[in-house]
């Protein structure tokens, strides 16, 4: 286009007469292809600023697909009228059903080449209308072949009924240890709990006679034989206990209960042994009735015993315990004081560690797993609560945990 | 009263059965599931003493037998086992089991005393 003057120029012979008015033609015809030029470059800028975008636009749902085809989770998408927009292959593996078969199809319609859909549909459906309900981490298993645990969310944080994601996430294997580690530890129980039954049931039988008289010197004996037979058993059973902690599932049955009730229980199964060392017990009951606590009571039952053991084992005779209730917004204090031989200053610090005992208890009384306040740590601290003590060596100790208040109490009390 | 023990272990089976028939009791033994069921089906006893790990037939499969059959369902069972995890006490609750002893917490006498108890309420009519 540039040449285009030139090119008037040899086309008109009588360039001197024509110079005035072809002069302006050129000058029009220049800025006018100037104004072309721009428009084209800017027409092409923005070409290329739409398809950068277009591949920009493409590559982040590439990146998006990526992800989620990768994730080990498997996820659906479905749009307002409950229609899967999109199934990630996992998803289409979880459902056993392939692509053609779930894409534009009500998830409330679709089946499974393999099992009954109808659990999922249970967990996902919400009022009348059969909309999505907002749902997270509600397990459901089809069959005996597959444990999914279902979330699902709307796509748009706060928008409900419009689009949700639905994810599915594989449960099958944590549900197939955790039976494996049942058996296991129920095998473990067995296998080291019968010769020491037989021992148990044996030396009984004899003391009580059943198997004919003895003497008092093989009666002392077999007495003492029995009480050793009754430390491993214990001692077993600390280890039962420490195995199943590692399993995390030592909390088993979560119940309301009144913390005084669990208390109360478990200082009358320990009356005899108080009597015996001539120890000033007293159970300072709380004077208002206190709100419940959630708790697992065996296990809350089993911290409060390991902790009153201790206190009796380490408390010399005609010494002092004394347990009592308090609370505070939001828990149940339990408090153990005693008049015992107290912690090392130098050892406190590793009190609830792994079969840790102290050095002074070591002297005082060989026997113990070290593994009763591990134990009962655990236990407190799987019911969200805390654990802690004050000791000073020689004069006693204190210790403290908590258990928050049952919620729903809490609510009624504000 | 007729006691039917079923377990595995021959040393603890013949000191229950003995304590058992030094109080009185007429006690047969078996020593797995398998041959206590046949007991049971032979000579219907009132109480079963039912161990849960056992070759051959494990006391659960006995106790769910026993609740299928019409002649046994109602026969009063109580474990006397030393495995007794959370999770198998509430199944065997569900079953109908009466009591679940764990061997290491109980000696033969305290058995006996759980026999007596439910020997009472039995015959109280």
């Amino acid at each position: 286009m540039d040449s285009t003057p030139e090119k008037i120029n040899t086309e008109n012979k009588t360039q001197e007469a024509c110079v005035p008015v072809c002069g302006e033609i050129i000058r029009a015809e220049k800025w006018k292809d100037e104004e072309f030029r721009k428009i084209r470059l800017a027409f092409f800028n923005i070409l290329e600023d739409t398809e950068e975008a277009r591949k920009g636009a493409v590559k982040e749902k590439n990146k998006t697909l990526a992800i989620i085809n990768n994730l080990t989770d498997g996820i659906l998408v479905l749009d307002e009228t409950n229609k899967i927009e999109m199934a990630s292959p996992l998803a289409e593996i979880f459902l056993r059903q392939g692509k053609e078969k779930l894409i534009g199809r009500n998830i409330f319609r679709i089946t499974s080449a393999d099992f009954d859909l109808t659990p999922l549909w249970n967990a996902l459906k919400g009022d009348k209308k059969a909309k999505i309900k907002r749902l997270l981490r509600k397990e459901i298993t089809f069959g005996n072949k597959l444990s999914l645990e279902i979330s699902s969310v709307p796509l748009e944080e706060g928008v409900e009924g419009k689009e949700t994601v639905v994810i599915l996430h594989d449960v099958s294997r944590d549900k197939l240890v955790e039976a494996m580690k049942t058996e296991f530890v129920s095998i473990a129980a067995h296998q080291l709990r019968t010769p020491l039954s037989a021992i148990k049931w044996t030396i009984r039988m004899i003391l009580d006679g059943d198997i004919g008289k003895i003497t008092d010197e093989q009666k002392e004996l077999l007495e003492k034989t029995y009480e050793s037979n009754e430390r491993m058993i214990s001692l077993i059973n600390d280890l039962l206990n420490v195995t199943r902690i590692e399993e995390g599932r030592f909390l088993y049955k979560l119940e309301p209960m009144q913390m005084e009730d669990v208390v109360e229980t478990i200082a009358k199964n320990s009356a005899d042994l108080l009597k015996m060392k001539k120890i000033n017990f007293k159970f300072e009951k709380p004077k208002e009735l206190f709100p419940k606590v959630s708790i697992d009571k065996e296990k809350v039952g089993l911290a409060i015993q390991n902790l009153l053991e201790n206190a009796i084992k380490y408390t010399p005779e005609n010494g002092t315990i004394n347990i009592s209730l308090d609370k505070d917004a939001d828990n149940i204090i339990f408090k153990i004081k005693d008049s015992g031989v107290g912690i090392p200053q130098d050892q406190q610090s590793r009190i609830f560690t792994k079969f840790f005992r102290g050095s002074n208890v070591i002297r005082l009384e060989t026997d113990g797993s070290g593994l009763g306040l591990y134990t009962t740590k655990n236990i407190v601290e799987a019911h969200r609560g805390k654990i802690w003590f004050e000791s000073e060596e020689g004069s006693g100790t204190a210790f403290y945990f908590t258990v928050p208040i049952l919620k729903k109490r809490l609510t009624n009390s504000n | 009263m007729k006691v039917l023990l079923i377990e595995d272990d021959k040393l603890l089976r013949d000191l229950l059965a003995k304590k058992l028939i030094n109080n009185g009791y007429v006690v047969e033994t078996a020593a797995d599931g398998e041959d206590g069921m046949k007991a049971m089906r032979l000579n219907t006893p009132n109480l079963v003493l039912l161990d849960i790990i056992m070759p051959r037939k494990s006391g659960f499969e006995v106790m769910k037998e026993m609740r299928a059959d019409e002649m046994l369902k109602d026969i009063p069972i109580i474990i006397v086992s030393n495995s007794g995890q959370p999770v198998e006490l509430d199944k065997a609750k569900e079953m109908g089991v009466i009591d679940w002893i764990i061997k290491t917490e109980f000696n033969p006498q305290e058995v006996l005393q759980k026999v007596k108890k439910i020997e009472q309420e039995l015959f109280k009519n």
